[in-house]
């Protein structure tokens, strides 16, 4: 069997983008599981939409010839042959300048790439598995659109961010036969650029719960001030949430801003965190279908990582960790995303439940629009998405 | 049962509420029954990010511990600094926290009183302004510390659990000693790097008894703290080796090209290398994608002085540290293991500072001790860090030369349990 062709679709390829890490990752290979890995597959064509300064993808393409920049995503996708020529597409379109709307979500061309990919898709009578990263559009019906037409036209569609294949501290899952009743995840980090980490992490811990996944039924996002009167509430019910929960998290963390001069290392008060918060405190609570409480928490200036505690039925401790991602070149923890691809391609079975992203998608932009109608709780019957997760651990573990 | 001051406050506080009383609320620390055990910090200096300041301090505040902040069951009544630098915060962090900084190591452990009067002493020997001999080894004066606290031990007819931050002491002699006399007075005896206990990507641990056909250890930093940690952090790996540790026949340090061409010789193994520098996440260098580093020619070019220590084990077993300054930022390891097919490799996880997570599950296993009154793993893995490093140190101004270390027969047993950071 000849070696997979793969294109890339990319807003930009400049330094520390998510264009650069993935693309180079097939270029050069990247470290896994003791070796240097390089993808049993060939990436012969990319579109870059945003050359500008500081660009990288011209030197790539000089460095690797049989990587060729084309100038339309259909030219990338048929390689001048008139129908699909490639095997696997990965759509990055994250970094670039691109307009936001009067919501704050930055416009990025997600769905604009992927209708482009699936019209040669159509004009070819053919499909091959497709890679999104992160949220599938800032638009809730677009993303919709984009799973329809993946299970329409039947090929395997993998989206979503890096944490949840990530390592993890500890290396631990939620048991398939645990109740949850309510979970905390908090992140650094912005509204429409952050939050989806968080809920994505947030959302492949909660998935394996008893049942599997039933989807979200109301959503409240809250924004400073409301953020901090509900820390003092206490409880869900009370409208904030677990103490406990939030304790185990910033426990998890490894990078706690310092409540105090002269400690290293020091559990803040929470009247202190208001003064360490060097951006909005927003938080999103949520109700799940099935009763599970959620509450995602974006805290810039009070940690620099992912962590999530999740309490369960019966048991007398909160399950807790740190969605672990490298922070130096040559982060890593774009590693196991790029193989889950590789994954994906070779099986033509995607590594994991799209409706994940779907509903973590929804969820980004039912925050956004709770946030935009001041801080208004909203129903959200669209996503009650039900689905089940993998049978096995999909993350980073060796 | 470990029964903390915090499940301890937790369970009166739920009496209290339980009963009549409620009105007298906030007074629940009166009931308990259970008293914190006595603790003197005996340092060089502690001054911020100072080993003493983010080790002791967890004493004092508390750390995160399998997601809580673990607040230990005790009370640190007494601290000597041998150095007040600039920055020094020994005399803010005792008016805080209740305690007094004491002239000298005797009084601070007998808490000016004519008798020991702690339960545990934690000796933090690093950081401060000391000399460095003509190998290079920084004279922390761990060894004095360790004397003056057991002359009170004998001298008051009894002896209390002891940890020791880092490698015993520069001089395997001292070492040496210091291990025999925590022997001869019976007390329980912690000491070493945070390495062996911290995260691992990923959480590899070889089985016990497994036979190890070579191992190799990558490490970055000065010479000699740093490669200290590097050497203790393989011996914790090796040590589950069949036989268990049987100690150390010769041992020998180059340094430069000489370290590449002992590669290319096959002195050490270089699917071991590509095994561990795959588990790097910190490559310098100009390039800002991945880099097969093993492979690609470049690591010559980036390391700016490596070194390479070899260690015979009496056994047989040949184990490598390579100090790889400029070509990584991280501490892997790898070994081929026998009836293994894949080369075992992993790193050791380091967290970020200021928080430098690792030195929590370093006190943790101290509060272990303290608590349980036993040793969590064998003093002699430190001892026999302590001592490799002091011969490999001596090879290096002996022409690097390979030098036969009988006094190295240092024998145990690893600890049946993993005793990392992985819960």
């Amino acid at each position: 069997m000849p070696r997979p062709k793969i294109a890339a679709i990319v807003t930009e390829h400049r330094p520390n983008s998510h264009g650069q890490h993935l693309v180079d990752r097939f270029l050069w290979g990247y470290s896994w599981q003791g070796r240097h890995h390089h993808p049993p597959m060939d990436l012969v064509s990319i579109y870059v939409d945003q050359f500008g300064e500081g660009d990288l993808a011209v030197d790539r393409a000089k460095r690797f010839p049989t990587m060729k920049i084309y100038p339309t995503i259909v030219d990338a996708l048929t390689l001048g042959t008139g129908k699909l020529a490639v095997d696997g597409v990965v759509v990055i379109g994250e970094h670039g300048r691109y307009p936001r709307n009067e919501k704050g979500q930055m416009l990025w061309p997600r769905y604009e790439f992927f209708m482009q990919v699936v019209e040669v898709f159509q004009k070819s009578g053919r499909s091959v598995p497709v890679f999104n990263d992160k949220h599938l559009s800032w638009n809730w019906d677009w993303a919709v659109e984009m799973v329809d037409i993946s299970k329409e036209m039947n090929f395997p569609l993998m989206a979503g961010s890096s944490l949840p294949v990530n390592r993890r501290m500890p290396p631990v899952e939620i048991s398939r036969d645990a109740e949850v009743e309510e979970i905390i995840g908090i992140a650094p980090g912005g509204v429409d650029g952050y939050d989806i980490h968080c809920l994505e992490a947030m959302q492949c811990m909660v998935e394996r719960r008893k049942g599997g996944e039933t989807g979200v039924v109301a959503l409240q996002a809250l924004r400073n001030d409301a953020v901090f009167e509900a820390m003092a509430k206490g409880s869900w019910a009370a409208g904030g949430w677990d103490p406990e929960l939030f304790e185990a998290c910033l426990c998890r963390s490894q990078t706690l801003e310092p409540a105090r001069e002269g400690f290293n290392h020091i559990l803040p008060r929470p009247e202190q965190i208001p003064g360490m918060l060097s951006e909005d405190a927003i938080a999103y609570r949520y109700e799940y279908a099935d009763g599970t409480r959620a509450t995602m928490l974006l805290m810039e200036g009070l940690i620099h990582d992912f962590t999530f505690a999740a309490r369960l039925k019966g048991e007398k401790e909160p399950l807790s960790l740190l969605l672990f991602i490298d922070g130096k070149n040559p982060r890593n923890f774009f590693s196991p995303q790029l193989n889950a691809f590789e994954q994906m391609v070779l099986s033509g079975k995607a590594p994991f439940p799209i409706e994940r992203t779907l509903l973590t998608t929804g969820l980004t932009a039912a925050g956004v629009e709770s946030l935009w109608l001041g801080q208004k709780r909203i129903e959200t019957p669209h996503l009650v998405i039900r689905y089940q997760p993998t049978k096995e651990s999909t993350f980073w573990r060796s | 049962m470990n029964l903390t001051r915090r499940d301890f406050l937790k369970a009166t506080s739920a009496a209290a509420l339980a009963g009549p009383f409620l009105e007298l609320g906030g007074e629940v620390g009166a009931a308990e029954t259970i008293e914190p055990k006595r603790v003197a910090i005996v340092a060089t200096i502690w001054t911020y990010l100072s080993h003493a300041q983010h080790m002791g301090d967890r004493l004092l505040v508390g750390y995160p511990f399998e997601g809580k902040w673990h607040r230990p069951n005790l009370k640190v009544v007494s601290l000597y600094v041998d150095q007040k630098p600039e920055g020094d915060q020994s005399d803010d962090r005792a008016k805080e926290f209740g305690f007094k900084v004491y002239p000298s190591i005797t009084e601070a452990i007998r808490c000016g009183g004519d008798e020991l009067a702690v339960d545990a002493v934690v000796i933090i020997g690093e950081h401060g302004n000391y000399p460095r001999n003509e190998k290079g080894q920084k004279l922390y004066p761990r060894y004095e510390f360790f004397r003056e606290v057991v002359d009170v031990f004998e001298k008051s007819g009894r002896s209390v659990p002891v940890f020791n931050d880092k490698h015993l002491s520069y001089s395997w002699r001292k070492a040496k000693e210091m291990v025999e006399t925590s022997k001869r007075l019976k007390f329980p005896f912690l000491a070493g790097s945070s390495l062996p206990v911290t995260w691992r990507l990923h959480p590899l641990e070889l089985p016990l008894e497994c036979e190890i056909e070579e191992a190799l250890m990558i490490g970055v930093g000065s010479s000699d703290a740093m490669d200290y940690h590097a050497l203790e952090a393989m011996q914790c790996m090796i040590e589950r080796r069949k036989g268990g540790e049987t100690g150390v026949k010769a041992v020998q340090m180059i340094e430069g090209d000489a370290v590449w061409k002992a590669g290319a010789e096959g002195r050490w193994s270089h699917p071991l290398l590509e095994a561990a520098l795959s588990r790097c996440d910190t490559l310098y260098g100009e390039s800002q994608h991945p880099l097969d580093l093993a492979n690609n020619g470049d690591l010559p070019k980036l390391v700016e002085k490596p070194s390479a220590y070899f260690i015979e084990f009496r056994d047989g077993l040949r184990a490598t540290l390579l100090m790889l300054n400029g070509a990584i930022g991280d501490y892997p390891f790898a070994a081929r293991v026998k009836g293994m097919d894949e080369v075992q490799s992993m790193q050791f996880f380091l967290p970020q500072t200021p928080n430098v997570n690792y030195s929590a599950c370093l006190m943790h296993k101290v509060v272990e001790m303290i608590e349980s009154g036993k040793a969590p793993y064998p003093v002699e893995r430190t001892q026999l860090a302590s001592a490799v490093l002091d011969r490999c140190l001596d090879s290096k101004v002996n022409g690097h030369r390979r030098l036969e270390t009988p006094e190295l027969d240092i024998r145990y047993r690893a600890p049946r349990e993993s005793q990392f950071c992985n819960t």
